[in-house]
């Protein structure tokens, strides 16, 4: 009698220790997936954001491309033209001509869109703070790549501000007074920035929604005057 | 008797744990496996998207050493003759303004960062945080104060820079960056500090428990913009 049940035990030892075992690598696999999950930003990234990651750094290093070539071309311009005066002054004179175009100092044209904003006549119309309204329309045609802006004829430079004075119930614009109705020039690719104002949550979606007259048209041309006054600096060396 | 019924029950119960372990961990490997192979596609996408983000770092360091070049060029070519001086540094002052080059001078430092107050507890938690529109409103009151140069988190503010919210981000000039935002302006400080007057866009914040705050400072670097700046539909216009 004595023996089976030794060899019950020994069987139930074995068992008990290969199910032991069993479990513990399972409990070792478990923990090794639930630490690789554990990883930073690059390796989480699912393909799509992968794909537009990856568009977006092959835009900047062609960008860049393009601008280094731009400034070696330049630099073998100078070295070519040093020993006349002339020829220097045409080369930095197309230079300054682009630093004045990112100035604003230039008048500009292009394709773009042409955006109309006319006071409501409608009385349930919401109110909201006019400034804002252009702010954000500014930004978000930044966003869609504008290359020029300008708000009734006010270009946006790099310090423009738009603001609501409350007092007299207008917006100013470089610290100009502009009177609706509003109109929006910006140069760039038309489609692009239409869609950014039009798509679902856009600037001018909402404004619509709010029961604003907002009119955007896509012209041939777009033609967008310079900033009028000098843009003077006093504080940054 | 007892003690095999015991004994029966208690490999019983294991067998059923074992196998539901089992199971459960097939299943597991089984999903694991299906993205590994998803994985090889998306290592090779990480692998290009690193290789590019090393090729343009490469590139932008050229074109920052072509960049130093061209000013010495340009200096040269114009030290014996005082009016291609003049445009020079009017080239020079332009790059400044526009954000090509890297600015000093007095001015104020503005840092916003999201509300310390326990957002479960709050009726409406986006107003504890900063969003987009919350750094724009500032930068626009700071460009009326007279801001000559401003930068968040280190990104330079040029004619082209649009800023978007992306849940706890904000993306500005393409870079992402994460509260707390500190905006540098270049300017007079005692106007730029009028950001904090009664009625003004901080205090508005401030009501809603963001932490603002506002230091003057004489000494405030901006750096310049790390990106570029390309007219592919403008094309300026000669009367």
């Amino acid at each position: 009698m004595k023996k089976p049940i030794r060899k019950g035990k020994i069987t139930m030892v074995i068992t008990i220790g290969i199910a032991c075992f069993a479990l513990v690598l399972v409990m070792c696999m478990q923990f090794k997936i639930v630490n690789e999950a554990d990883i930073t930003s690059i390796e989480n990234m699912r393909e799509a954001e992968l794909q537009t990651e990856l568009a977006s750094w092959k835009e900047k290093y062609e960008d860049a491309n393009q601008q280094y070539e731009d400034t070696e071309a330049k630099i073998e311009e100078y070295k070519q033209t040093k020993a006349s005066n002339e020829e220097t002054r045409n080369v930095l004179e197309s230079e300054l001509e682009q630093v004045n175009m990112s100035l604003g100092k230039t008048d500009v044209e292009g394709e773009g869109i042409v955006i109309t904003i006319k006071e409501s006549d409608s009385e349930d119309a919401e109110t909201s703070v006019p400034s804002d309204d252009l702010l954000s329309i500014v930004n978000a045609l930044k966003l869609a790549g504008a290359e020029a802006i300008s708000i009734n004829d006010e270009r946006i430079i790099n310090m423009s501000d738009i603001v609501y004075i409350n007092s007299g119930d207008f917006v100013k614009v470089n610290g100009q007074r502009v009177l609706a109705p509003y109109i929006i020039k910006a140069i760039g690719d038309p489609s692009y920035l239409e869609s950014s104002l039009i798509g679902n949550g856009g600037v001018v979606d909402t404004m619509r929604k709010t029961g604003k007259d907002v009119t955007i048209d896509k012209p041939n041309t777009v033609k967008i005057s310079k900033y009028n006054d000098d843009i003077e600096t006093k504080y940054m060396e | 008797m007892q003690n095999k019924k015991v004994v029966a029950i208690v490999l019983g119960i294991m067998c059923l744990a074992l196998t539901a372990g089992i199971c459960i961990q097939i299943r597991t490997v089984n999903g694991t496996n299906t993205e590994v192979s998803n994985n090889y596609e998306e290592n090779n996408l990480r692998a290009e998207v690193l290789r590019y983000k090393e090729r343009y770092e490469n590139k932008y360091k050229e074109l920052e050493k072509a960049e130093e070049e061209l000013e010495k060029e340009r200096e040269n070519s114009v030290q014996n003759d005082s009016e291609l001086q003049s445009i020079e540094e009017q080239i020079t002052q332009g790059n400044k303004i526009i954000g090509l080059s890297e600015v000093t001078g007095p001015g104020v430092v503005v840092t916003l960062a999201d509300s310390k107050k326990d957002i479960s507890a709050s009726l409406d938690p986006s107003s504890l945080l900063v969003h987009d529109m919350d750094v724009l409103s500032v930068i626009n009151e700071l460009k009326n104060a007279g801001a000559e140069a401003i930068s968040i988190n280190e990104q330079r503010i040029v004619p082209t820079t649009g800023i978007i919210c992306g849940g706890n981000i904000i993306d500005i000039n393409g870079q992402k960056v994460g509260a707390p935002f500190e905006i540098k302006a270049i300017g007079l400080p005692e106007q730029l500090a009028a950001l904090e007057r009664t009625g003004g866009y901080l205090e508005l914040l401030k009501s809603y428990s963001i932490e603002v705050s506002l230091k003057k400072s004489n000494n405030i670097t901006i750096p310049k913009y790390t990106g570029t700046i390309n007219y592919q539909y403008a094309k300026s216009v000669n009367e």
